[in-house]
């Protein structure tokens, strides 16, 4: 029987970081994970109120590489293992992730940003009025815009082609919602973009790029935004409008308006269900999502390419999206 | 739209239905048992070191899944534990929790664990017991 006491194991190296407004107090008793971890903390001027706390040991005699996912729940406790020597304890009513990982996890840079932030985000982000929204989020001149849209509807390639067209890059997949006085802030996290191989027909930049194995097993490219298209990345917006993106076969562009049930429907979609053991995390989300919903939302149709999107989407958000954000 | 109107499926299952529920005892000292099996749920009823955590304790919730989609692969036991919580894995398919604090005693058990090994072994080493060979 192996026992990991993190409470009695000297972690020397401390830091307070902060991912999608969440302040992380971090201790660990390994350097290089505090390197690591400190690379992909995004600091921003919007704060959420609460923070979490991580422990996380690190056993430098295993170098088990990160294996298949294991998730189970109860209560207010989840667990997730990937493979035998990293393991992972998330206590949401403490707002604590308490983890033991191999050495070969902890300097794996890619899984702490791919996987494990956007799931302690997931998971924990409940307990601290953090609810993640699966769409993306651009911001142009102060104003946010969400855009939704299932799988494949062209979240991430319309994300870069916003980018290139004079929006602020802010996240492509998952954005991470609070509220802020009577308003709301969108969030995003580090991260990369991820565009499937098509999209190097229409990116020329992405040919000097190489396909990667994502983490889901799909063959992608899976570039820094700012580094690869030379876009400006913020951190943290205040959403506008939401667009809920759908793709068509005929070269044209339709907004239509979208109903706040519709969309109320469609955000409480992306959020786990969560037991009456949080209510209090239920209830703080569900006024998160009042206000998500009570955005000025469209329906957005589009057929063509990206940056004919992009142009038709920019033209509305300057001229029709703005009238009516101050007509409602 | 509340919470209960999200058509996630339940992937961490943390909703299975717990249709064996023993309450024993009155007042605080109360101890809950809720199972998807009833095996389980009269096992876990009648063990000692449950009633004696739970009269240590004032009173004690065990809720314990007997999760057959979970692998029933390895038999490495490993303790996480971080203050108030203690976490038991056996191999990955079973996890009990132990949350000292609110006295509540979680899990899942992969359908290969018998019984015995759950009542005599698993349970006493989450909560901190010796583990009977």
């Amino acid at each position: 029987m192996s026992l990991l006491c993190i409470d009695q194991t000297a972690l020397p190296y401390s830091m307070e970081l902060c991912f999608a407004g969440a302040t992380c107090d971090l201790r660990t008793n390994s350097c290089e994970l505090a390197s690591v971890m400190e690379g992909l903390s995004i600091s921003t001027g919007d704060a959420l109120s609460s923070g979490f706390t991580m422990r996380l040991i690190v056993e430098d005699s295993s170098e088990e590489a990160a294996g298949e996912p294991h998730f189970r729940g109860l209560h207010h406790v989840v667990t997730a293992s990937f493979g035998r020597s990293n393991v992972f304890v998330f206590d949401i009513l403490r707002r604590t992730l308490s983890a033991g990982v191999s050495a070969a996890v902890a300097r794996d840079d890619r899984f702490w940003k791919e996987k494990l932030i956007p799931i302690t985000l997931g998971i924990l982000g409940s307990a601290m009025g953090l609810v993640p929204v699966h769409c993306a989020c651009l911001e142009l001149d102060g104003d946010g815009l969400l855009i939704a849209g299932v799988s494949g509807a062209g979240k991430s390639t319309l994300s870069v082609a916003l980018s290139e067209n004079g929006f602020n890059y802010v996240s492509d997949d998952w954005t991470y919602i609070a509220r802020r006085g009577d308003g709301i802030v969108a969030h995003g996290t580090s991260a990369p973009v991820k565009l499937l191989p098509d999209a190097v027909g229409h990116f020329q930049k992405l040919q000097r790029r190489r396909l990667q194995r994502s983490m889901n097993g799909e063959l992608a490219y899976e570039v820094d935004i700012a580094e690869t298209f030379g876009a400006r990345v913020e951190p943290a917006c205040e959403p506008r409008w939401l667009i809920f993106l759908e793709r068509t076969h005929r070269a044209e562009s339709t907004f239509t308006p979208m109903s706040s049930t519709e969309a109320r429907t469609y955000v409480s979609s992306s959020v786990e269900k969560l037991p009456r053991q949080l209510y209090e995390a239920r209830a703080a989300r569900q006024q998160t999502i009042e206000r998500v919903a009570l955005l000025p939302s469209w329906h957005f149709r589009y057929g063509g390419t990206p940056q004919f999107a992009a142009k038709e989407l920019r033209e509305f958000v300057v001229h029709a999206g703005r009238r009516s954000t101050y007509d409602r | 739209m509340t919470d209960e109107a999200c058509w996630h499926p339940d992937l961490l299952r943390r909703f299975v239905p717990t249709p064996y529920v023993f309450s024993i005892g009155d007042g605080p000292n109360r101890l809950f048992v809720e199972s998807n099996d009833l095996e389980i749920a009269l096992s876990v009823r009648g063990a000692d070191v449950v009633h004696r955590q739970s009269s240590r304790s004032g009173g004690m919730l065990c809720k314990l899944i007997r999760d057959t989609s979970s692998p029933g692969d390895g038999s490495e036991l490993t303790i996480v534990s971080n203050g108030a919580l203690w976490v038991l894995y056996l191999g990955w398919g079973t996890i009990l929790i132990h949350d000292r604090e609110r006295s509540e005693l979680l899990g899942f058990v992969a359908r290969n664990v018998q019984i015995q090994e759950l009542v005599w072994s698993l349970i006493p080493a989450v909560l901190g017991e010796s583990v009977q060979q």
